[in-house]
Order: C-alpha cells, then structure tokens, then sequence
C-alpha cells in the first residue's frame, strides 16, 4: 500500500499494463505450444512498429478531448503518395523521403485541425468526413495502379528488418526502434516542454485554459497537425514494410489507434493519459489480436468478438480500478491532512 | 486621492447587438484597496469583468491602466498586464496536480523545471497562509483549495489587479472568512482587489470602497463608512427590497408531518433527531463537510441509513429510492442546480414537468404538451421567472431565475415536505427575497420545509427552529428567538458545546 501511495497514478497505470501484459503472454504460453519465441517478438514488433507511431498521434488528439478517424486514410495515402515518389525518382536522398511522408501527413492533419479548431466543426464529423474523402482522393491519385515492391529501392525495403541488436533469435528491428524512439520523443517532450502543458489543460478543462490565456483553438490544430505528421510517419514504415501498397492500404488503422490508446489509459474523455500507456496498449492489442490467430480454441469467426470483449474487458477494469485508487488516494490524504 | 488608479474605466460602454451592456460606465481601482461591487444579477458585473480582463473589448470609452490607455486583446493580454479574475466556481485544470496548476499560463522557458515549480509553488501557497500538497492532482481538492490554487497563480503572474467574483458562494463560514483575510493581505501587499459578492454583510467587513451598479449604470461609489446596508440594497433593485432579513411570523401547526429519531449512516452523520410540523420551516445550520446535505439526501431516499427511525405521517417511513420519496411527497431541490438540479440544455417547460412527467399524459399514453405549456406558464407568473416564454433553454437564464425553475419543478409534485439545499447560492438580492417568500408560501399552505443554507442571514430569516451540526453530528436545535449569529457559529464551529 506504502508504494500504492507513493507512485504516480500515470506509472501505476503503465505498471498495471506491463503486469496484464505478461498475464496475457503467461497465459498464451501455457495454451499454445512453442509459443513464446523469438518469431513471436519479431512479428509483434513489427507490426507495433507502425501501430505505435498512429496511437501516439492519436493520442495528442484524445487528450484535447477531440478524436481523429482519419488516421487509417492518411496511411494509406501516404504510403502510396511515398512510394510513387521513390519510385519515380529511386536515387532520392532517404532523408527527403521520409521529409516527404511527414509533410504530406501533416498536411491533411491540417486540414482536420482547421476544420476542427477554427470552423468548429466537432472532431468526429469532420475526420469522419475526411476518412472517406482522403481515402477517395488516395483512389484518384492512385488512378487504380499499385506500388509494387520491386519499383522500391532495397535499402527502402531493408530498413525495417535491418537487426539493430539481436539476442538469440529475439531481434529489435531498425523499424521498431525507429518508432519506439519517437515514442519516447514524444513523451519526454510532453513531460518536460511547456507549450505541451497546453494539451493537458485544454482536455482538463477548456474554459480554464481559456481564461488561462491558452490559445485552445491553436492548441486543437496543432494536435491534429501532429497526428497527421504521425500517420504520415507510419506510412512510410508502412510502405517499406510491405513495399505492395494498393488503395486499401491502412484500413482499419483508426479504430485499432483508438483501441490502442483507450486500452493505455488515455481518457477517451481528454486531460490525462501518456504516449508510453498507448504504446504499451498498441501492444497489447496487437499481442492478443496475433495469439488468438494462433489458439485452436478460438474459431476465426469469434475472433473478433473476442479481440472486443478483452478489449472492452481491460478498459473496463482499468476505469474501474482507478476510480477505486482515486478514492483510496483520496481517504489518504485526508487522514493524512487530520 | 491623488494616486493614479491601477485601472480605470473611462465612460466604457458595451453593447451586443441591440442589447445595452453596459452604458458610460466609469470606475476607479486604486492600490492596496479592497472595492467591493455590488448589484444585482444581469446588472452588467459580468460584463465589466469580461472587459477588465481582456475578454469583451469596449464598444466605446476607455480602459485605463497606470493612467494610459490600453486595450487588452484576450485573457493572456490581461494577465500580462497583470490583470487576473477568479470565480465561484474555480478554473482549475482538475488532471493537473497544484503545481501544474498554478503554473499554467507561465511563458518563460521551453522546459519545465520541475523541483523549481514544485517550491516556487509551495512558497505562493504559503505566501497566501495555507498548506496544501504541491503535488495533488486538483480534482480532490475542496472548492477553497481550488480558489488557494487560483489565487496562487494569479500571484505568480505578479497580479496587481486581482477580480473575485462571488468567491465565498459555495465556501462555508470558516472558508469565506480565510479567503477574505487572503483578499486582505493582498490588498495589504499592494495588490487592487475587486471584490463581487451578494453577501452584504462581507462586503461591509471587508472593503475600503464599494460601488453599486444597475442595469449596466454606475449607481454609486462610496466608503464603506459611508453608507449602510438598506442604502446600498435601495440603490441596487431601485426599490425598497422589504423582508429579506426579517423573520416573518412562524405558520407552524401542530400536526408533526416527519419525526426523524436517532438517525444515522455510518461514517457519514450519526445521531440525528428532529421533527417538523406542517407549515413549520426548519433550517439546518453548519460549516461545509457538517454533513448537512447528507441527512437530506437520506430523508430523500439517496443514502441507506445505517440507524434510526423515520416517522412521516405517523408512519414509519421505509424508502430506498428518490423515486419511492417522490410518491410519498417528499421533495428534494438539490444545492447544485448543474449537476443535480436542472437540464440545462433542455426548455424550462421540459425541466418543470420532468418529475412529475405522469400528470401530463394523456390517456394514450403521450405527453399532453398544452396542459405542460400551461402549467410552465403558470409556474412562470407565480415565480415571476423572467423568461419570455417557456421554450428556452434553461441554461439561458440567470442564476436567481434558474433557481425559481427548480422550486417549479418540485412544486408541482405538490409535496408535503420540501428538503432545500442552499435555496439562494449565488442569486441576487431580489431574487433572494421571491425565493424565500416562495418558500414561506409553500408552508403556509401546509407544507413544511427543510432549509439547508451556509448563509447566516439566511437561516436567521427562514427559520421557525433551526438545527446546527457540525462535522455529522447534531449540536443543537435552537428555537428562531434563541437564535443569534454568534451562537450557531459558535456551535457549528465548536467553540460551544451542544447543549
């Protein structure tokens, strides 16, 4: 109870997350054999590699009480908008590459964020909207082709699988490295920087940040710029990942990003919540999503509704079992103040 | 005075669309004094501390400040120029812990520096004499610690004009007077405090100066030696306002409709006894956390007590549920009108009929919406709700008329017993004075009431008997004309015993 008190409740939360984390793996373990290996990490993380990236966008978004289902389309177009790039021009310098994915996110990031913030248009319509009208503009820029990966570059396409330490069969992928450190970025920078106090306290309460003098509605946008810049990051992992990019590219990846950060513990209702829990949830996640693939008992017509149920089942507790802390904290520091 | 004021408004005049905010107002803030505004709800306070603090812009005149003109574009504008404003209900970010809190609309540095904050804000809340953990998260603390954070912030801003606005509406007795002492020390330290408060008899113990304002006019600005408190509430309503502090002649029968013995919920309140006769008003007396608020929700069905009889009627009363007290005519006008009280965003009329939705159905079942606009409408003239119809959103109106919807509401369920939680909270003089004739009336007729209220005047006024407690238990039960000021702060605050 002692250490209980003394952690903050955003580490408790990460602790609780690690904790049903090796549950969950403890538990596949012992279901399904060979289970835990070396492949099993590499599959993950690979695949976490540009879950996490959207998750982290996501979340600067959540936390000003907003939502962004754009994501997924932003992805997708931005994969594909990259790898008719290199395509077309193979000996472009990488850096101007990735330069490019990042601003062709950011852009329709904007687009969101003005919608949102200056036309006050709520999150949900707009990105809503804009889901299905940057997909469509994805199909028309396309014109119906597909990037193949043979017109990539190898060094492209390497990347993600590039060993950047290896312990056995276990391998941390340059891809995943890459993204992790974003992550870790993008935390320390909302941690330690002022201007992202902003973020907090216009989820927390928007009438107080205004009369604070926050400029919520600069606040807002900028969010939705960096969850575009975000998306556009992950689809460069995305098309060096996969190199095969077709107009569906991406699908899906909004809900998956929602899911990801809900089940980190941001709050879908803004003001709290961490890049690090998100990562963590987009693991989590994912982790389940690949073992129930491979767990006999579940038939792949329930895997879904599985999928759903521990998903609602883990944010459920955790909702619960912090209002319960919250009033733990609360009868403490009373007893405390006596 | 030949100091030059800190701030002034020169003529200032505010107008939205056709509405007349504000018309020439002008207003001098000096340093080091408190000046307390008054007037009634919709006067133009609200208005003017929207053009202090950088929010509204002035349609015409001139915001001074040390004697040259400026013009505050926003809140941060303002706060730089070290304006700030507090509220009765405190801004606080409730995820943020004080030292984040406090340190919100700071500028300086691309990085936090964490330790230096973290003392930086223990020294500011010592600075205004309290003692609060710098690290708790701001949605546990009460609403006076929520203020302390705000003041400190203001404070790290090297505020030199700091505008209250009805600070002490939701603080208890003992809150209001630490947070007035807080004003004063600012005061003290050089700082100009508006202070905007309904409660008259703060005004008096506190400020230098106060100015009286009526429809967007100035009315007066005066000493407080200067003037008394019937003056002052002339020149607010314009009209002699007759018996907001005097206790009308009690209409007690001696039919006891609800007879309370022993009651009890575990670690909440223990030991409650009284009775109420029809046409009887008791009020309940005490400081914020006496559990006041709690003995009412029991007797409305919302706490399970642990101990103790209810009698109601000359029945033993056995309810679980708000629903069940409502069928046994016992009604409950909750403390706070946003969150409990009334849904703000629907029209007055659904707001009305939304206990008692049964006697407006026709017989297929539907709601008979012409009987419900009649009966809004009747609530309307009766409670001179100040409304031009009955379709408007109940968050449109003021304070004073939000609260005449509520009593609407729950006096058409025509109940026998009527449980009121701070009746008054944040109205305005006026409207005090038709809510508790309101409630006289009700009694009258043959009702009896129960009056929670934190305001002393308050209970003094309404109460036939009055019950103290002071942290869950009962100190006494006082007759009106055993009843003074000093002896329920007395009992409530613990100084005397109970008898």
């Amino acid at each position: 109870m002692g250490l209980l008190h003394r952690l903050s409740p955003a580490a408790l939360r990460i602790l609780a997350l690690l904790a049903v984390l090796a549950v969950v793996i403890l538990f596949f373990s012992l279901q399904i054999e060979g289970y835990l290996n070396g492949r099993l990490f590499n599959r993950i993380s690979s695949s976490v590699a540009i879950m996490a990236l959207i998750a982290t966008g996501q979340t600067l978004v959540i936390l000003t009480r907003n939502i962004d289902l754009s994501v997924g389309s932003i992805v997708g177009f931005s994969a594909f908008a990259t790898g008719s790039l290199i395509s077309n021009n193979p000996d472009l310098n990488p850096f101007l590459l990735l330069l490019y994915s990042a601003a062709v996110g950011t852009g329709f990031g904007m687009i969101n964020g003005a919608l949102v913030a200056y036309a006050r248009v709520p999150s949900i319509i707009v990105t809503l909207a804009s889901m299905a009208l940057f997909r469509s503009a994805l199909v028309e820029y396309s014109n119906a082709k597909s990037i193949t990966t043979e017109t990539l570059p190898t060094w492209l396409t390497d990347f993600p699988n590039m060993p950047v330490l290896s312990i056995g069969t276990l391998e941390v992928r340059a891809g995943f490295a890459a993204s992790l450190l974003v992550v870790i970025l993008v935390h320390l920078c909302l941690t330690r920087l002022r201007p992202a106090r902003a973020l907090f306290a216009v989820g927390s309460n928007p009438e107080a940040a205004d009369m604070a003098g926050i400029d919520a509605k600069r606040v807002v946008f900028a969010a939705f710029a960096l969850s575009g810049l975000m998306a556009g990051l992950a689809g460069f992992m995305f098309l060096a990942r996969f190199g095969n990019i077709t107009v569906v590219a991406g699908l899906g990846f909004e809900l998956k990003s929602v899911a990801s950060s809900v089940v980190g513990g941001v709050n879908i209702f803004g003001g709290s919540g961490s890049v690090i829990g998100a990562f963590l949830g987009a693991v989590l996640v994912d982790l389940l999503e690949t073992s129930l693939v491979r767990w006999a008992v579940v038939s792949e017509f329930w895997r879904e509704a599985v999928l759903g149920a521990l998903i609602l089942l883990a944010v459920t507790t955790d909702t619960l079992l912090s209002r319960r802390l919250a009033k733990l904290r609360a009868k403490k520091s009373k007893e405390a103040a006596k | 005075m030949r100091l030059t004021p800190t701030l002034a408004l020169r003529g200032v005049s505010k107008n939205f669309g056709m509405t007349a905010a504000l018309t020439d107002m002008t207003l001098s803030l000096f340093p080091g004094e408190v000046h307390a505004i008054v007037g009634e709800n919709g006067a133009g306070k609200s208005t003017m501390i929207k053009i202090m603090t950088g929010i509204h812009q002035p349609s015409s005149g001139v915001l001074e400040i040390d004697g040259s003109p400026v013009s505050l574009n926003g809140s941060k504008a303002a706060r730089l120029r070290g304006v700030a404003a507090i509220y009765q209900e405190p801004m606080v970010f409730p995820d943020l812990d004080v030292t984040e809190n406090i340190f919100i609309s700071a500028t300086s540095g691309l990085f936090l520096n964490r330790p230096a904050m973290r003392r930086a804000a223990r020294d500011l809340i010592a600075r205004i004499g309290m003692t609060l953990d710098v690290d708790r998260i701001a949605s546990g603390l009460t609403l006076a610690e929520q203020q302390a954070v705000e003041i400190a912030r203001a404070l790290s801003q090297d505020v030199r004009v700091l505008i209250m606005d009805e600070p002490t509406a939701s603080l208890s007795a003992h809150e209001a007077t630490e947070l007035r002492r807080i004003a004063r020390q600012l005061a003290n330290d050089g700082v100009s405090v508006v202070y905007i408060s309904h409660r008259l008899e703060e005004v008096f113990e506190l400020a230098d100066r106060v100015s009286v304002i009526r429809d967007g006019r100035h009315i007066s600005t005066k000493l407080v030696g200067e003037t008394d408190p019937q003056t002052m509430i002339a020149e607010m309503v314009g009209r002699e306002v007759g018996n907001y502090f005097t206790k009308m002649p009690s209409t007690a029968t001696t039919e006891t409709l609800l007879s309370v013995q022993g009651l009890s919920v575990d670690g909440v309140f223990e030991d409650i006894s009284f009775d109420i006769k029809r046409g009887e008003i008791v009020a309940m007396a005490g400081l914020i956390g006496a559990r006041r608020t709690d003995v009412g929700l029991a007797l409305f069905g919302m706490l399970k007590p642990t101990a103790g009889a209810i009698t109601y009627k000359g029945q033993p009363l056995k309810i679980t549920s708000s629903r069940e007290a409502i069928d046994a005519g016992i009604a409950y006008v909750s403390e706070d009108r946003r969150k409990l009280g009334l849904a703000m965003a629907l029209p007055i009329r659904w707001n009305i009929s939304l206990a008692t939705l049964d006697k407006f159905l026709s017989p297929l079942g539907l709601i008979n919406t012409g009987a419900e606009i009649a009966t809004a409408w009747g609530y309307k003239q009766k409670l001179n709700i100040r409304t031009p119809n009955t379709e408007i959103a109940v968050g449109n109106l003021s304070g004073g008329n939000q609260q005449k919807v509520m009593l609407a509401k729950w006096l058409n369920m025509a109940p026998d017993l009527l449980i009121v939680d701070e009746p008054t909270r944040g109205i305005d003089v006026g409207a005090k004075a038709e809510v508790h004739a309101l409630i006289r009336a009700f009694v009258a007729a043959g009702g009896a009431a129960l009056v929670i209220s934190s305001d002393l005047p308050e209970v003094l006024a309404m109460g036939d008997r009055i019950l103290v407690m002071r942290e869950g238990r009962q100190m006494a039960i006082l007759n009106h004309d055993a009843a003074s000021q000093q002896t329920i702060m007395a009992l409530a605050t613990g100084q005397k015993d109970a008898a």
